[in-house]
């Protein structure tokens, strides 16, 4: 078994494609947080509202997408869902980089179930009392929300929150399997092409560890900059 | 931060060295078990895959496979895997042979060992016959799908070099984008994508293969790296089954004229192990 060629990593065709892979990873996970968190907060004052209808569907959306595998989200987002579309809109989908796109939706309503939860949590965190004070005050159900509970509770979130946008991560890896090529995609080829597997793996465990950790400073310095602050 | 890291990636490889060889005589080690562990990818007809009526694995490299535990006196036993994993799992011992329409060529002779060449095939382009493209040149800037951990995507690119290629984990999810119109080509081995088409039933029509060879590929058995004894009984057999007939006779139940892949005739023979 030939030695460790750290060489192979910093320089030349697989270094390229080992680096075209983490942009893929990071575009994909910059644009599944910044979609996937909004839809998390509509999700859980959906569960959170006082009308049963629309409870009724936040609880719906959490418990169907939760409770199936990840990679069966994507293989349906990717091979099932687009099938329904008239032929047209297809065919457009399909001209561009739609590997993509299928990985980004899947990815953004799976993170965003979990992501419900915990904010939901967050919320439920802070005492009744506070809420009621809001609406007493005169302030409507959903200013009560942004300009009382939600700062707090998203305060309370940031730790289980930080947990999934670090599972969110390194899901992204699971993106494979429907062709995009990402960090996983791009070390299984350089395996291929040069069965320099060590090498392939070793910088895609590197990234991946590399970004958790960068998350998880990121949530501690949010949690220093703004303290949980709750009666 | 740098040595220790560098260091222990050492010791890890050395250990994994040591484990190798340690096992000194693959054949030996079989005929103790009483068993040969072949890898077989179990999901390309019919070379190997699934009877649905007997729910066994079967096929052309199973009948090659099952010829040479007879020989060496011992059941074989076959295990699936994918087309990734298929030198890894090799190497690291977790099969004794490869039976996984494996191509042989000149970067992975470096990892393992090959037997005497069992099947020749050319790499092939399928279209839909709507899309125009009459050959492999038409095919520049567009997308194309595969399976990973093959030779597809290499050869595909060295064909046609502002191709784009997407690739799967296995060559049914390829060929399942090009249906739906995921990619303009989906690329793979000739008798496979015959076989692919054959299954189609009356939507065969829509589909044509493209004339051009991306390559020609000659597939064999693979065999870990300095193992004589196991390569020299595996060619051996290889090569009694070309004698006595036995290999044509195979080469006809899976390929020829009564099965979907309709060859009239065997265009190679079993008697090199040389590319």
């Amino acid at each position: 078994m030939p030695g460790f060629d750290l060489q192979l990593l910093l320089h030349g065709q697989y270094h390229e494609w080992l680096v075209a892979g983490l942009r893929v990873s990071l575009e994909l996970f910059a644009l599944t947080i910044a979609c996937a968190l909004p839809l998390a907060v509509v999700v859980a004052l959906l569960r959170l509202s006082p009308w049963r209808a629309l409870q009724g569907l936040g609880a719906t959306y959490v418990e169907v997408v939760r409770n199936v595998p990840l990679i069966a989200h994507l293989l349906f987002w990717y091979f099932g869902a687009p099938e329904l579309l008239p032929d047209a809109v297809k065919q457009k989908l399909y001209a561009g980089n739609y590997e993509f796109i299928a990985a980004a939706i899947g990815l953004t309503l799976y993170a965003a179930a979990f992501m419900a939860e915990n904010i939901r949590s967050g919320i439920r965190a802070i005492p009744a009392v506070q809420f009621e004070a809001a609406r007493a005050l005169g302030l409507g159900f959903l200013p009560a929300m942004r300009r009382v509970v939600l700062p707090q509770a998203l305060r309370v979130t940031v730790p289980p929150l930080l947990s999934q946008t670090v599972i969110l991560w390194n899901d992204t890896s699971i993106a494979t399997v429907i062709g995009v090529a990402e960090l996983m995609y791009q070390a299984a080829r350089v395996e291929s092409a040069a069965f320099r597997s060590a090498e392939a793996f070793g910088f895609v465990t590197a990234c991946y560890l590399a970004g958790s950790l960068a998350l998880t400073a990121i949530a501690a310095w949010i949690h220093r900059r703004w303290p949980v602050r709750t009666l | 931060m740098r040595l220790p890291l560098k260091s222990l990636l050492v010791s890890v490889l050395a250990a994994t060295t040591l484990v190798s060889v340690a096992h000194a005589d693959q054949l030996a080690d079989i005929k103790k078990k009483g068993e040969i562990v072949v890898g077989v990818l179990g999901t390309d007809e019919p070379n190997s895959f699934v009877d649905p009526k007997s729910r066994e694995i079967v096929g052309y490299e199973v009948d090659l496979a099952n010829a040479i535990a007879r020989k060496i006196g011992v059941k074989a036993t076959f295990k699936q895997i994918a087309v990734a994993a298929r030198i890894p799992e090799l190497q690291q011992g977790r099969v004794d042979l490869l039976a996984a329409s494996l191509t042989h060529n000149k970067e992975r002779e470096a990892q393992i060992d090959f037997s005497l060449t069992t099947f020749v095939t050319g790499q092939k382009v399928m279209v839909k016959a709507s899309s125009g493209i009459a050959d492999v040149p038409q095919l520049a800037g567009k997308k194309v799908l595969t399976v990973k951990g093959g030779t597809q995507e290499e050869n595909v690119r060295k064909a046609v070099p502002s191709v784009d290629v997407v690739t799967f984990e296995t060559t049914q999810q390829a060929f399942q984008a090009l249906q739906q119109g995921k990619g303009a080509g989906y690329v793979n081995d000739e008798a496979t994508l015959v076989n692919d088409i054959a299954k189609l039933g009356p939507a065969k029509k829509d589909y044509k293969i493209l004339p051009t060879n991306l390559s020609t590929e000659p597939l064999a058995l693979g065999i870990r790296k300095n193992e004589p004894a196991l390569k020299k009984v595996v060619d051996d057999t290889l090569a009694e089954l070309e004698k006595s007939g036995e290999a044509d006779k195979i080469f006809m139940k899976w390929y020829g004229p009564t099965t979907k892949l309709q060859f009239d005739k065997r265009s190679f023979k079993i008697d090199s192990d040389k590319i």
